[in-house]
């Protein structure tokens, strides 16, 4: 099923597992290991005859939005697209270059221009590539700040591959790892639980969440002026 | 002649970072620094884990860092972070105990994978400890030491190179002085 507003696309069963890659070069090596995560998650959910559904955020086609919504809070057509589409999302898989001991700005700009609570409880697996395993620690000391400050719930592996790796039998073995964690998570419905149970307990900024973030009603005559209508003629009730 | 306080931190009795603390001890004696190595699992742990510095043993050690002109912190690597017995002695100090020092931080591990943990946990530390000049750490792979605990002649090579440095800061701690210097 389509959306009609974003072009989104909604399957009707299985798990919707998002891709969100900061790999700036094509082919790139950081979207190559976000993919072969996604698709061991996708292949050990067929064995379980369960379905996984993947689609892709490829960050350098969004840069151009990206800055402007850094400075100007708007979001153009893609990156309103994007969110749409992390915000269906069963799970997600978010891969980062690093640069200069960090992980790329292009990745973390992303994520700072979302909104906060779009991704409360959302399973995450980190995943970052880099020249050298010296910056492996990257990932569990800035990327998993990162999203523990969106309040996702990222898994225990993370997956970090220096140019050495690649060929290595150990990073398929743990990218399995992830992989498997990730459909465990996705199998708990935890993030649906979250959402439908136990929404008003997180803290939500003003405008945040549509309106459900504050828990106000919008019928009482003080709301009523301040959405631009009018309070109710005295005497009626 | 500048004074230096190698502090290495192993509570293991056979330790590399207590053996690089040695080495470099010894290689900045023979460039004329009045270096001194104390292995802080030989001090008393009742009243170091109690913080209790009027003990002769902590108020020498106390004395020691106040007196140096730099101090070099060798330490382990241990999930990921420097030792526990580290920040068990640098919790005792006062709360600027390295201010106007120079400061050396080097850690030995098994994996290049940890490298990031000096500056990802030892630096802040030092840092709010009031060190003047954090020079910058050395990762030492375990692989770079020989069965004696030696260090092998690439890693010789590198610390000639991270000595000098720490020599010339002694000499020059203030970021000042340190930026004419590398101008």
């Amino acid at each position: 099923m389509t959306n009609p507003i974003d072009g989104t696309e909604t399957p009707a069963t299985g798990f919707r597992l998002v891709v969100v890659s900061g790999g700036t070069s094509d082919p790139s090596s950081t979207r190559l290991l976000a993919d072969r995560i996604a698709e061991r998650t996708a292949r050990l959910a067929g064995e379980r005859a369960e379905q996984v559904h993947v689609s892709t955020i490829d960050l350098r086609d969004l840069a151009a939005e990206i800055s402007s919504a850094l400075v100007s809070q708007l979001l153009g057509p893609k990156l309103t697209r994007a969110v749409a589409t992390l915000r269906e999302a069963d799970g997600i898989i978010a891969s980062a270059p690093v640069y200069k001991a960090a992980p790329s700005g292009l990745f973390s700009s992303f994520f700072h221009v979302l909104d906060n609570d779009l991704l409360i409880g959302k399973p995450v697996i980190l995943a970052a590539t880099a020249g050298t395993a010296r910056h492996a620690l990257v990932v569990d000391n800035e990327m998993r700040a990162l999203f523990a400050y969106l309040r996702t719930l990222t898994a225990p592996t993370a997956v970090f591959a220096a140019s050495e790796d690649w060929n290595s039998g150990e990073l398929g073995a743990r990218i399995g790892r992830a992989a498997f964690e990730m459909l465990v998570l996705l199998e708990s419905g935890f993030s649906h639980k979250i959402e439908n149970e136990s929404w008003q307990r997180y803290q939500h900024e003003y405008g945040s969440a549509g309106g459900t973030e504050l828990g106000i009603d919008l019928g009482t005559d003080l709301m009523r002026l301040a959405t631009g209508g009018s309070a109710r003629p005295t005497g009626s009730s | 002649m500048p004074t230096v306080l190698a502090l290495s931190s192993s509570p293991s009795r056979s330790s590399r970072s207590a053996a690089v603390a040695e080495y470099a001890v010894t290689a900045l004696r023979s460039g004329g620094v009045d270096a001194n190595h104390l292995r802080l699992r030989e001090l008393d742990p009742s009243p170091l884990l109690a913080a209790d510095t009027t003990h002769p043993e902590i108020e020498s050690a106390v004395r020691a860092v106040a007196e140096a002109d730099g101090i070099l912190l060798a330490t382990p690597t241990y999930k990921a972070a420097y030792s526990g017995l580290l920040k068990v002695f640098l919790d005792l100090l006062s709360q600027f105990a390295f201010a106007g020092k120079a400061v050396l931080p080097i850690a030995t591990g098994g994996s290049p994978a940890h490298v990031l943990s000096l500056d990802y946990g030892l630096r802040p530390v030092v840092h709010s400890l009031g060190a003047w000049h954090v020079l910058q750490s050395l990762f030492v792979l375990d692989s770079q030491l020989d069965e004696a605990l030696r260090p092998g002649e690439q890693l010789r090579s590198t610390l000639e190179g991270v000595l000098g440095d720490f020599t010339h800061a002694l000499q020059a701690p203030s970021r000042t002085a340190t930026i004419a210097r590398s101008a």
